[in-house]
C-alpha cells in the first residue's frame, strides 16, 4: 500500500519563524523514482522544505506525507526510510572516515555483517580507499563531501534528501558527486529530491524541478519543456525569466 | 613596521569587546563577585559578632559560694545578658542540652576555688593562677568562627584590667559532636580546619566549571561541525541522543569525583601528620576527620553534583549555534558556582538566617561544600538531603531536555535568529 503512495506529497504547507514566513502553502508531489530538484534564491524556503520533509521542523500548518507516512504524527517512521544530506554538513573531526560510517550504519543494521555490508558499500561509492582510515579533520572538502554522500546512500533510503550535494566543490570533484548520485538513482531506484544553485547539476540530474521564491512555487516541470516553453536556452534563463531579471 | 597596525588594533578591540566570554570575564568577575565576595566576608564578621553580642552568655560558676565569683558574674552581667548556671560538670551541661535552651554555642566555666585564689593572687601570691575555662561548639567553622571566644577573652582582660594585671586567665576548650575536649583551642582548630573549609570548595568550584566547560561543547560542536542534523534524521530515538551525551560525561563526572576525594584524603592525611606535637591537637581522635561512610556521601554528592552542572551545560549548549557561544553561554552561571563556594568558604550555613540558608540550599551546587563540612561532623542527613535534592533538580533538567531534543526548538533557535537577522539586513537594504 505504501509502494504506491507518492515518494512526496506536501499540501498548503505553512512554516512560520516569528514574523517571517518561510513557506507559504507550499504545495507540490514527488513520485517514487523521480529525480526532484528545489531551486531558488537564498531564503526561498528551499532548505526549509527539505528539513520538514526529514522531520527536522513542524509545519505550522499544511499537510507532509512521506511514502503515505505523516511527517508530525509517524516522523520516527519517515526516518527509517530517508536520508538527509544537509548542506555543508561534515563529520566528526576524531573519527576516521571509516569509524563515522560505521557509526551512522549502526543506527540501520543491528548485525555486525550486516553494518560491515553496509559500510563497505560506502567504502565503495565514496572512493577515498585508505584515506579512510585517516581522522575526518585531516580531509579536504571534496573528501569530506564524498564521505558524506556515501552516508547518505549507503542505507538504501526510500528517499535520499540531498541540499546542495556538490556545494562548494570544484569542477572536477562536482562531477565525480554528480555521477555517484545518477549512477545510485540508476541502480536502486531511490528516490531523489534536491536542492541547488547549479542549474546545470539540476539539469543533468533532475526528471522534474520547481522553482521556489518567498516561500511558494513559481513554476514547475521538466528542464527540457521549461525550456522549451520558455524559449530558453537553459534553466538559468528560464528562472531569470521567470524572476523578471529579463 | 607599524603600517596597519591600527586598522589591526582597532579590529582587535572590537571583537574582543563584542565577546560575551570576556565581557563576563572582565566584568561580572570584578565587578560582581569581589563585592559579593566582600559582601560576605563582612557579613561573616558581623554575624558572628552580633551572635555573641545577641545571644545569651551561660555561666557555669562552681564557685557560687565565692566572692569574688559574684563580681565576676555581676560584672559580665553589666556587659550582656547572662544564665548562671552552678554545681554541673562543663559534660553535664551539654548532656543536658542547657546551651540549646539558652541559644548560645559557647559557655564559659568559673571553677571551684576561683575567689580563693583570686584572694590569694591579690594578696601578693603571684606563684597562684586563677582561671575560667571557655567552652565553644566546634560546627563545622568557618573562616571567623572563633571570633565569639575571642570577645569573651576581651570581656576578661577589660575584668583584669579594671582589678588587676592578668589575674584572671582564660583557657579554652572546645566542644566537638557533645564531647568536651579539654584544652582544645577553638582557634587553633579552626586554623587547622581552615585549609580543608578553602581547599575543598575551591576544588570543586574549579572541577565544576571545567567539566561544563567541556560538557557545553558536546551539543554545540555537533552543530559547528554540522553533524546534528545528521543525527537527528537518523532511524535513532532523540532520547537515547541526549543520554549517550550525558552518560559519556557521568563518567567523567565519576573520575573527577573519585580524584578530587583521594586529593582530599591525602591533603587531610598531610594536615594530621604535619600538626606539630606542641599543638595538643590530633583531628583523628577528635572525630575531625570524614569516616569512610563519610568519605562515600561526599562522594556521591560530588557525583550527583556534577552531574547536575554537565547536563545543565549539555542543555545549555543546545542553545548555541557553536562551541564558543556554547562556553560563552555557560559561563552565565558561574556566579551560581561561585557564590556558593566563596560564601562557604567564610560562614557557617548553621548560622545564617533563613532566608540565606535557604538561598545557598537551593542552588544545587552548594551541596558538596555543605557536605564536606557535614561529614566531618557527622550530619548525614543534611548531607542525604542534598544528595536527593540534586538528584531531583538533574531528573528535572533531563526531562526539559528530553522534551528540547524531541521538539525543533534544539535546530529552531538558531533558525529564528538567522531569520531574524537576515529580516534585519533586508530591511536596511
Amino acid at each position: 500500500m505504501i509502494c504506491l503512495a507518492l515518494a512526496v506529497d506536501a499540501k498548503s504547507l505553512v512554516k512560520q519563524f516569528g514574523s517571517v514566513r518561510a513557506l507559504d502553502n507550499l504545495s507540490f508531489t514527488v513520485k517514487p523514482g523521480e529525480i526532484y530538484g528545489l531551486i531558488g534564491p537564498n531564503g526561498a524556503g528551499k532548505t526549509t522544505t527539505l528539513r520538514s520533509i526529514c522531520t527536522l521542523i513542524l509545519p505550522s500548518s499544511g499537510k507532509l506525507d512521506i511514502f503515505g507516512l505523516d511527517v508530525v504524527s509517524q516522523a520516527s517512521e519517515v526516518r527509517k526510510i530517508l536520508s538527509y544530506l544537509p548542506e555543508e554538513s561534515g563529520a566528526y573531526p576524531n573519527l576516521t572516515g571509516y569509524e563515522y560510517l560505521e557509526f551512522m550504519a549502526k543506527f540501520n543494521q543491528k548485525a555486525d555483517r550486516d553494518v560491515k555490508s553496509m559500510v563497505n558499500e560506502a567504502v565503495e561509492l565514496c572512493g577515498l580507499g585508505s584515506r579512510l582510515k585517516d581522522k575526518a579533520k585531516t580531509y579536504s572538502k571534496g573528501m569530506k563531501r564524498r564521505l558524506l554522500i556515501a552516508r547518505a546512500l549507503m542505507t538504501h533510503p526510500k528517499l535520499a534528501v540531498l541540499d546542495e550535494p556538490a556545494s562548494g566543490l570544484d569542477v572536477l570533484q562536482a562531477y565525480n558527486v554528480r555521477e555517484i548520485i545518477k549512477r545510485y538513482v540508476k541502480t536502486y531506484g531511490v528516490t531523489v529530491i534536491l536542492s541547488s544553485h547549479n542549474m546545470l547539476e539540476v539539469e543533468y540530474l533532475c526528471d522534474r524541478v520547481s522553482f521556489i521564491n518567498k516561500g511558494k512555487i513559481v513554476i514547475e516541470g521538466n528542464p527540457r519543456e521549461l525550456k522549451t516553453n520558455y524559449n530558453s536556452e537553459n534553466l538559468e534563463e528560464v528562472f531569470a525569466k521567470v524572476a523578471g531579471y529579463v | 613596521m607599524f603600517k596597519g597596525f591600527k586598522t589591526v588594533f582597532i579590529k582587535e578591540i572590537k571583537e574582543l569587546i563584542r565577546d560575551p566570554k570576556i565581557l563576563v570575564g572582565m566584568i561580572l568577575v570584578p565587578l560582581i563577585m569581589l563585592p559579593v565576595m566582600g559582601l560576605v566576608m563582612g557579613y561573616a564578621v558581623t554575624s558572628v559578632e552580633e551572635q555573641s553580642q545577641g545571644s545569651t552568655l551561660v555561666i557555669l560558676n562552681n564557685d557560687s559560694d565565692g566572692d569574688w565569683s559574684q563580681t565576676f558574674v555581676t560584672y559580665l552581667s553589666s556587659i550582656m545578658s547572662v544564665q548562671v548556671l552552678s554545681d554541673l560538670s562543663p559534660q553535664q551541661v551539654i548532656d543536658q542540652k542547657l546551651l540549646a535552651t539558652y541559644g548560645s554555642t559557647q559557655f564559659i566555666e568559673i571553677p571551684a576555688g576561683f575567689s580563693q585564689n583570686m584572694t590569694l593572687y591579690l594578696e601578693g601570691d603571684h606563684a597562684i593562677t586563677t582561671n575560667v575555662n571557655v567552652y565553644g561548639v566546634f560546627q563545622g567553622g568557618g573562616m571567623f568562627s572563633d571570633l565569639g571566644s575571642s570577645e569573651i577573652v576581651a570581656y576578661v582582660n577589660a575584668f583584669n584590667r579594671a582589678i588587676a594585671p592578668d589575674v584572671v586567665l582564660t583557657t579554652h576548650s572546645t566542644i566537638i559532636k557533645d564531647q568536651v575536649q579539654e584544652g582544645i583551642d577553638p582557634a587553633t582548630l579552626s586554623m587547622l580546619m581552615l585549609s580543608q573549609s578553602i581547599a575543598l570548595p575551591m576544588t570543586v568550584m574549579i572541577m565544576i566549571l571545567s567539566s561544563m566547560q567541556i560538557a557545553a561543547t558536546s551539543v554545540a560542536m555537533e552543530k559547528e561541525e554540522k553533524t546534528l542534523e545528521t543525527l537527528l534524521t537518523s532511524p535513532v530515538d532523540r532520547f537515547a541522543i541526549l543520554m549517550g551525551k550525558v552518560s559519556s560525561t557521568v563518567i567523567v563526572a565519576g573520575i573527577a569525583a573519585v580524584t578530587v576525594l583521594i586529593g582530599y584524603s591525602y591533603m587531610i592525611g598531610s594536615i594530621t601528620m604535619g600538626i606539630p606535637d606542641t599543638i595538643n591537637v590530633d583531628l583523628v581522635t577528635l572525630g575531625l576527620v570524614p569516616s569512610t561512610f563519610g568519605y562515600i556521601m561526599l562522594g556521591i554528592s560530588l557525583f550527583v553534583t556534577l552531574l547536575s552542572a554537565l547536563a545543565l551545560a549539555v542543555i545549555m549548549s543546545s542553545f548555541s549555534e557553536n562551541v564558543r557561544s556554547a562556553q560563552a553561554l555557560v559561563s552565565y552561571i558561574y556566579p551560581l558556582i561561585f557564590i556558593p563556594s566563596i560564601a562557604l568558604m567564610y560562614l557557617d550555613i548553621n548560622t545564617l538566617p533563613t532566608a540565606i540558608k535557604a538561598a545557598l540550599y537551593a542552588i544545587p551546587f552548594s551541596h558538596p561544600m555543605i557536605a564536606s563540612k557535614a561529614v566531618i561532623m557527622g550530619n548525614y542527613t543534611t548531607v542525604i538531603f542534598g544528595i536527593i535534592y540534586v538528584t531531583i533538580f538533574t531528573i528535572i533538567i533531563m526531562y526539559f531536555a528530553s522534551k528540547l531534543f524531541s521538539t525543533e526548538k534544539i535546530l529552531t533557535a538558531k533558525l529564528m535568529l538567522k531569520k531574524e537577522s537576515k529580516k534585519k539586513h533586508n530591511d536596511t537594504n
